[in-house]
């Protein structure tokens, strides 16, 4: 018995150099780009689905036990996790994942955050101080992100930068492409007005120039009142839009209430990757999103 | 020889065919001119396509370079730079009683402090103020005192205030100061975080609402894919059911968790912990005296230990939180006393036991509004070599079976305010009592952040 144990022992060892980072990922989003750019150099988890709202996560026993074995958390930040990240940090009794370790990713640190409240005030809903979290809906802040990305894995695991580097040039290439290729399809929504759901597509308008004229959920994580709506109802009869948008993991019943009310298009876009069945990767989820936004704009 | 063979052969082909190409050397002339002209027009259609290519990666690169550098200086995500974040939580209410709320008491259990009813009419509830922060490199600390009145009087107790290693590593965590007792599942909570206004009768009569713990804690979560996490805490063994002053260890307590998903909708935690304790003097100060001219409470010395189990199921609609969600919550504890109770110079050989639990289902049907039920029991089995001391103690009753059932529905403005309604039909004592709760409990500040 002993001895079959001792002959065990090198191939736990064997296993374990298999995997050289073990990422916990908060969103989707940053699982793929952490797959993208590690390859099979790392093991990814991702902590939340496309189908659900990244602000209120149970900090879930089966979190915690992840987020115990974790190397490195990829995270939105800006307040975006707030609710659930740091209990999981704090119970993990995880040192590498500690805020300011060299474990601890967020991604909006290393983007520029726009629509920083100037008054911080719950009146106002449940405002972010640090701006709009929500930056995967443009993908130029996703090659921002990546290239930070691909630092810390190289800052990670010195022995494989050569290979990480090669992942990101490749990467890169290959994203810009992309971008070019988005950025030719979605001409023909520049200047398109739209109203959306829950304010979160800031970065995805001000990259293909969508004009947004207005916000059905008022405060942020406060559902809309009938007044609320109706204000909306009476903006719109001034400055008309094309197209309503909600995201997947969003009801979209005050998104139901305006298409009942003024005949307005509504889409529902995939937000992050599993949003819908079509976005499966960082690639098929820009594709789909203009596609339907193009769609709703015929 | 070769190049003879060749030769032949060539002439060989050819020899039929040239004296076609020979007629119509002109028309190969033009074709040729043809495919030139289409050649040429293609590459320039490349040549275009390729320019247009061109200048959207140089109008890309300078978006990408236009768009904002990553600040490398914006590392700090503290929740407010060198400030610890302070919330504060209210709560107020208004609370009516079929029964006299004086008349109140739970069959088999000696209530303590916070374990009677809240003030009938209205009332201004326990008010907490949390500060919490990264100390150093190091550690974290957090204190919350809670303010509240208590007949006419304001107190300010410490509910907790402690420091804990900031990721020791290898799953380990430190806690040292004042902290909940990681008993079951409840204790660990703010009362502002439970799904109803009171706590469960098994609460109140064990601990009068919660068991804290003044000493250390060590937790450690093992390296498995299910979480299974094992701690140990030791203290100083005077809160309540403990008592006296102990110079060493007064209490102990040693708990396993463990749990998971199942699929993506439903998650599950289980734990046992088990607390034990020597109370020196414990004072049943909730006794009522037989002989109006002893002012003294009874006294309890002896052994005690209690054991619990704790199941927790939640389900949310594609693991969606925000929108609907249901949890099924359980708990049993057992009390285990084993001593003796005096009052003056009375005295008699004791061995009890106290035991009790809950059941609660809350179903939130979207963002703004919860609905629960609870259901919870408490029994005891006293064995005294004199009875009269048990009445002295206020443990007389024992033989009823204490219930209750509750029914809540909450509103919720926003994440940060509720609304609650609750009803209770309770049989705790002989008179049975329909009480409703009315509470709001707000939360001001930092962003809390809630455990499983």
């Amino acid at each position: 018995m002993m001895k079959k144990l001792i002959a065990l022992l090198p191939l736990l060892f064997v296993h374990t150099a298999l995997a050289d980072i073990n990422i916990f990922a908060c969103e989707p989003e940053w699982a793929s780009l952490s797959e993208e750019l590690g390859g099979e150099h790392v093991t990814v988890f991702s902590a939340t689905t496309g189908l659900q709202d990244p602000h209120y996560i149970q900090a879930r026993p089966s979190l915690i036990a992840k987020a115990r074995r974790a190397d490195l958390l990829v995270c939105t930040g800006a307040e975006l996790e707030t609710g659930w990240l740091p209990l999981l940090q704090q119970k993990s009794g995880n040192a590498a994942i500690q805020s300011g370790a060299p474990g601890y990713f967020m991604a909006t640190n290393f983007v520029r955050l726009s629509e920083v409240p100037t008054v911080l005030d719950r009146s106002q809903g449940d405002v972010h101080a640090a701006g709009n979290p929500h930056i995967q809906t443009s993908p130029v802040n996703i090659l921002n992100v990546a290239q930070a990305l691909t630092k810390r894995l190289q800052a990670l695991d010195g022995a494989n930068a050569a290979l990480y580097e090669q992942r990101w040039q490749d990467f890169n290439q290959r994203w810009q492409l992309a971008i070019n290729k988005w950025q030719q399809q979605a001409a023909p929504l520049k200047g398109v007005s739209v109203v959306v759901q829950h304010n979160s597509w800031g970065y995805l308008f001000d990259w293909l120039g969508l004009n947004k004229v207005a916000v059905l959920e008022v405060k942020a994580g406060v559902p809309p009142t009938v007044d609320d709506l109706n204000t909306v109802l009476n903006k719109l009869k001034v400055t008309p839009a094309n197209i309503v948008i909600h995201a997947a993991y969003q009801p979209p019943r005050a998104t139901d209430w305006l298409v009942d009310k003024t005949g307005i298009t509504k889409v529902t876009l995939p937000f992050t990757i599993g949003g819908n069945d079509e976005s499966t990767n960082l690639f098929t989820l820009f594709d789909d999103t203009i596609q339907r936004l193009l769609d709703a704009n015929k | 020889m070769k190049p003879l063979k060749l030769t032949l052969l060539i002439a060989a082909v050819l020899a039929p065919a040239s004296p076609v190409f020979a007629d119509d050397l002109s028309d190969l002339k033009a074709e040729i001119t043809q495919m030139r002209a289409d050649y040429e027009q293609r590459i320039n259609q490349l040549e275009q396509r390729l320019a247009v290519n061109e200048s959207s990666t140089t109008e890309l690169n300078d978006t990408i370079k236009n768009a904002p550098p990553a600040p490398i200086a914006k590392i700090s995500t503290s929740k407010n730079s060198f400030n610890p974040a302070i919330s504060m939580v209210l709560n107020g209410g208004f609370n009516q009683y079929q029964n006299n709320p004086e008349d109140y008491a739970l069959d088999g259990f000696a209530l303590q402090g916070e374990g009677e009813l809240g003030k009938e009419g209205f009332s201004l509830g326990e008010s907490e103020l949390t500060v919490s922060a990264n100390i150093d490199q190091a550690l974290y600390g957090q204190a919350t005192i809670a303010i509240h009145e208590h007949e006419g009087e304001t107190e300010v107790e410490i509910e907790e205030a402690f420091i804990e290693s900031l990721g020791l590593g290898n799953g380990l965590t430190a806690r040292a100061g004042r902290f909940f007792a990681p008993i079951g599942y409840l204790n660990q909570r703010h009362v502002h975080a439970w799904n109803f206004a009171d706590a469960p009768l098994i609460y109140r009569g064990l601990f009068g609402n919660q068991l804290s713990t003044d000493g250390l804690k060590l937790a450690y979560v093992l390296p498995t894919d299910q979480l299974f996490e094992v701690g140990a805490t030791v203290g100083a063994g005077d809160s309540y059911p403990g008592g006296g002053d102990h110079s060493g260890i007064g209490d102990w307590l040693i708990y396993a968790k463990t749990g998971g998903d199942i699929g993506i909708e439903s998650s599950w935690q289980a734990s046992m912990s088990h607390w034990q304790s020597n109370p020196e003097d414990r004072e049943y100060s909730g006794g009522h005296s037989h002989d109006a001219e002893s002012a003294t409470s009874a006294l309890f010395n002896g052994d005690t230990d209690i054991s619990n189990v704790s199941l927790v199921y939640k389900w949310a609609k594609n693991g969606n939180f925000r929108q609907q969600n249901f949890s099924l919550i359980g708990e049993y504890f057992l009390l285990n006393d084993d001593g003796a109770i005096t009052h003056g110079d009375e005295f008699a050989n004791y061995d009890g036991k106290q035991y009790g639990g809950y059941v609660e289902g809350i179903y939130q049907f979207n963002p703004q509004w919860r609905s629960g039920l609870r259901y919870d029991w408490v029994g005891s089995d006293h064995k005294a070599s004199d009875s009269e001391l048990l009445a002295d103690a206020g443990l007389d009753g024992q033989y009823s079976n204490p219930q209750r059932s509750s029914v809540m529905v909450e509103y919720l403005p926003s994440e940060f305010s509720r609304i609650r309604a609750q009803v209770n039909y309770d049989q705790s004592y002989s008179d049975d009592d329909l009480q409703l709760l009315l509470q709001y409990t707000v939360s001001l500040g930092a962003h809390g952040a809630h455990s499983y």
